[in-house]
């Protein structure tokens, strides 16, 4: 009789699910801190491998394996292997939750590392709770200034100079540079870009054409209509706040055609690499765009930082292309690992965030501008320098070089200074 | 007196809405002490199963039993998710009465689908829930209260306090959702026994006949719509509740995956909707097993749950077309019959 609810099938049926749910849950005894024993540190990371936001985002969690590895070469931390899972989240919120649930239950990492995109980390502490687990969740790879709100956050810190920072320092550059312009923006329509629009009304800047856009729609079909509308309304000057994919699509429908706005890209949607790569754009076309950084240009060979994550690259990361993208991965690295050693031979969880709090501030890394974090303080790199592609597509400082600009990411002033990184440490590695 | 108490006995095991509630309230009991034994990875995957089981279950009983063929459950999921988020942020009821709602509100969408449903069939009702399916969810890109690809938080809180503070907030996913899965497996088991449970399968297996006797298999066809569409919304909300309630927790593969389930469940066998679920669950873990002998190629890797679902389809439908349980049960018939001619002979 088809359908019927037996008694013994339904037996056999929820027998099966307890043998499974059992047989499946041998948990092997945990050593004196989730993901750590004598002779490793095991941590995790989520990003985008592949999907729309793939292309470029893609070298970052690879760059931070090569820097772990040559970490690892180079005796560890306190003695110990770092062992490093990377995820594919595919951009995609729900699938940054399914799999940092599997690093934090399965996995057993004692933290997380350089998490990619703030609607992903958002998801991420929402649903899996990092800080009410008490898992460490370090230097994300995102802007977004909420993630400096320790009391919701407590186990979270962001290290980018915040998306609200860069609106407010390029907005007064925008009044100062292009008064009198018709001034166009195209910003993803999430928490990402409602950071940055937050910044632009603190520096005042208004918008003739704005145009938001959903994550995961940044294709070529999508970024015609951007552009249609930019150059019906006559727009001379493009702000671009968005990942790269939607720069590389915005500069390619526009080359393709003839739309030659001044171009300002958005700092984590600026790779040079990551945009000829993604279009029929001569790189040379770029030349005059401007954008914003917190870190040297990866064409900046003159830097030690530069030198010394082009070194690793060869080596550790099979001499991939080196661009912005492998260079935020092993700055980042580098972050990770000069905490996981200020963390003491016995790192906790709570130990390495109180380190963090206490030593953070003074890690050496390739940022310009200084780190904020303290004990009350979850602010990473707190400012940017502004510069200009040339013809090859490195990013020139407008000013001179070392100039950065400094704020907060409330109403505080913008401030002009210089400066004053630490130097690279001995071989790179943490003291 | 000895044999009115064998006639009660007797009546007590031969009534099956009793049996079916015992055997309901044992496998509460057993999967509430299988929660407090397991580690939390598989009590959040207790709660997976349990949600994919929900959602296998409304798919038997509209494609199983009423015989409409859909591609489109993701969608009345990802309707029931929405629902039951936005009644959370903006109303704030009872989780009950956020769980209601989910219910209500997917179902009123597939009374409305299933009115024109009805008037289709084969690959062209197919066609139409396959549009649903992703057509749907990505409406949520469009009205900015729905939240976007970000997605909406669907928060049910944490346990009461009463629990303890071992209680893990997964382990409180996993009761409510196994609650609402045992509770609504119940209703459509019932349903199933019921009138209109063998009136849909009349309407399935001969339509012109079951019109012959008075049956109305238009009318039944958009009453199996709504409840299995209020079914996969309440799955939907569940689902919000462990994951997102965004586009890309319920895109056209969650609908494809709720099929696979159903399929290797035996789309005819409620009870198969357990094993379903737990499949689902299981084939990334064995896929993650496996591909631990492929070295690190993320080509290979990303492409073995799909072999192992496909191999597993291609074997249900060789060996058990309409699921391990019916064949389950038809080999235990078989032994009886032999039994039964063995002592006659």
């Amino acid at each position: 009789m088809i359908g019927s609810f037996r008694k013994k099938g339904l037996v056999a049926a929820s027998a099966i699910v307890a043998i499974a749910g059992l047989a499946l849950s041998a948990v092997p005894a945990q050593a004196a801190e989730v993901g750590v024993t004598a002779t490793s540190i095991k941590i995790g990371t989520t990003v985008p491998l592949t999907g729309i936001a793939g292309p470029g985002y893609a070298k970052v969690a690879p760059a931070m394996k090569a820097y772990f590895d040559y970490v690892n070469a180079n005796g560890g931390i306190n003695g110990r292997k770092i062992e490093f899972i990377i995820k594919d989240d595919r951009y995609l919120p729900p699938v940054s939750v399914e799999k940092t649930n599997e690093l934090i239950l399965k996995d057993k990492v004692f933290a997380t590392v350089g998490q990619l995109g703030t609607a992903n980390n958002l998801a991420i502490n929402s649903r899996v709770r990092l800080g009410s687990r008490g898992v460490p969740s370090l230097f994300v790879n995102t802007g977004f200034s909420g993630f400096a709100d320790k009391k919701k956050f407590p186990t979270l810190f962001p290290l980018f100079s915040s998306y609200r920072m860069e609106a407010k320092i390029m907005g007064g550059y925008i009044k100062e540079n292009f008064a009198g312009k018709k001034i166009g923006l195209i910003y993803q329509n999430d928490d990402f870009g409602a950071d940055a629009l937050k910044g632009f009304e603190s520096a005042g800047v208004k918008f003739d054409v704005s145009i938001p856009y959903v994550s995961g729609t940044q294709g070529a079909a999508t970024a015609t209509t951007w552009i249609q509308k930019l150059a019906a309304a006559k727009v001379e000057v493009v702000y671009i706040f968005g990942v790269t994919t939607a720069t590389a699509a915005a500069v390619g429908v526009a080359f393709a055609a003839g739309y030659k706005p001044q171009w300002i890209f958005g700092s984590v949607g600026a790779d040079a690499t990551t945009i000829v790569g993604q279009t029929t754009v001569p790189v040379a076309l770029l030349n005059g765009a401007l954008s914003m950084s917190f870190m040297p240009d990866a064409a900046d060979t003159t830097d030690e930082y530069v030198k010394f994550f082009r070194e690793v690259n060869t080596t550790y990361n099979n001499n991939a292309t080196f661009d912005n993208n492998i260079m935020a991965g092993m700055n980042g690295a580098m972050m990770v690992a000069q905490a996981l050693k200020a963390a003491g031979p016995n790192p906790t969880r709570k130990g390495l965030i109180a380190a963090i709090e206490s030593k953070g501030s003074t890690f050496a890394s390739a940022g310009y501008p200084p780190i904020g974090f303290s004990a009350t303080s979850r602010v990473g790199y707190t400012g940017f320098w502004i510069g200009k592609y040339n013809q090859t597509g490195s990013l020139i400082p407008v000013e001179a070089k070392g100039t950065i600009y400094t704020t907060d990411s409330a109403n505080g002033p913008v401030v002009k200074t210089t400066s004053k990184r630490p130097a690279l440490p001995t071989k790179g590695l943490p003291n | 007196m000895l044999k009115r108490k064998h006639e009660e006995s007797s009546k007590r095991e031969h009534n099956p809405y009793r049996r079916r509630i015992l055997f309901f309230l044992l496998l509460g009991w057993a999967l509430l002490l299988l929660g407090d034994r397991v580690s939390e990875l598989r009590v959040y995957q207790g709660a997976l199963i349990a949600i994919y089981a929900l959602a296998i279950g409304s798919l038997i009983l509209l494609t199983g039993y009423s015989g409409q063929l859909s591609l489109g459950q993701g969608a009345f999921m990802a309707i029931g998710a929405y629902a039951a988020a936005l009644t959370q942020i903006y109303l704030q009821p009872p989780i009950i009465i956020t769980f209601i709602s989910a219910v209500v509100v997917a179902a009123l969408f597939g009374a409305i689908i299933g009115g024109g449903a009805a008037r289709l069939s084969g690959p062209y009702l197919a066609g139409t829930t396959l549009a649903l399916a992703l057509g749907l969810p990505t409406l949520a890109n469009l009205f900015s209260f729905l939240g976007g690809e970000t997605g909406l938080y669907f928060d049910v809180g944490i346990a009461p306090e009463r629990f303890g503070s071992e209680f893990t907030l997964y382990k409180w996913f996993f009761w409510i959702a196994a609650l609402a899965t045992l509770i609504m497996l119940f209703f459509i088991q019932n349903i199933l026994k019921s009138r209109y449970g063998r009136a849909w399968k009349a309407g399935r297996s001969n339509p012109a006949a079951a019109q012959l006797v008075g049956l109305h298999v238009g009318r039944r066809k958009v009453l199996a719509f709504t409840i299995s569409a209020g079914v996969a919304g309440l799955a939907g909300a569940l689902l919000g509740m462990v994951s997102l309630v965004a586009p890309s927790t319920f895109t056209l593969s969650l609908s494809f995956a709720i099929i696979t389930g159903a399929v290797l469940a035996g789309l005819t066998s409620l009870t198969g909707s357990i094993l379903g679920g737990l499949v689902l669950v299981i084939i990334p873990e064995i896929a993650e097993m496996v591909s631990g002998n492929f070295g690190e190629s993320e080509a290979v890797r990303a492409n073995i749950p799909g072999l192992i679902t496909s191999l597993l389809l291609i074997l249900t439908v060789l060996f058990t077309p309409n699921g391990p349980a019916e064949q389950w049960h038809h080999h235990k018939e078989k032994k009886k019959q032999k039994a039964v001619e063995k002592q006659k002979n």
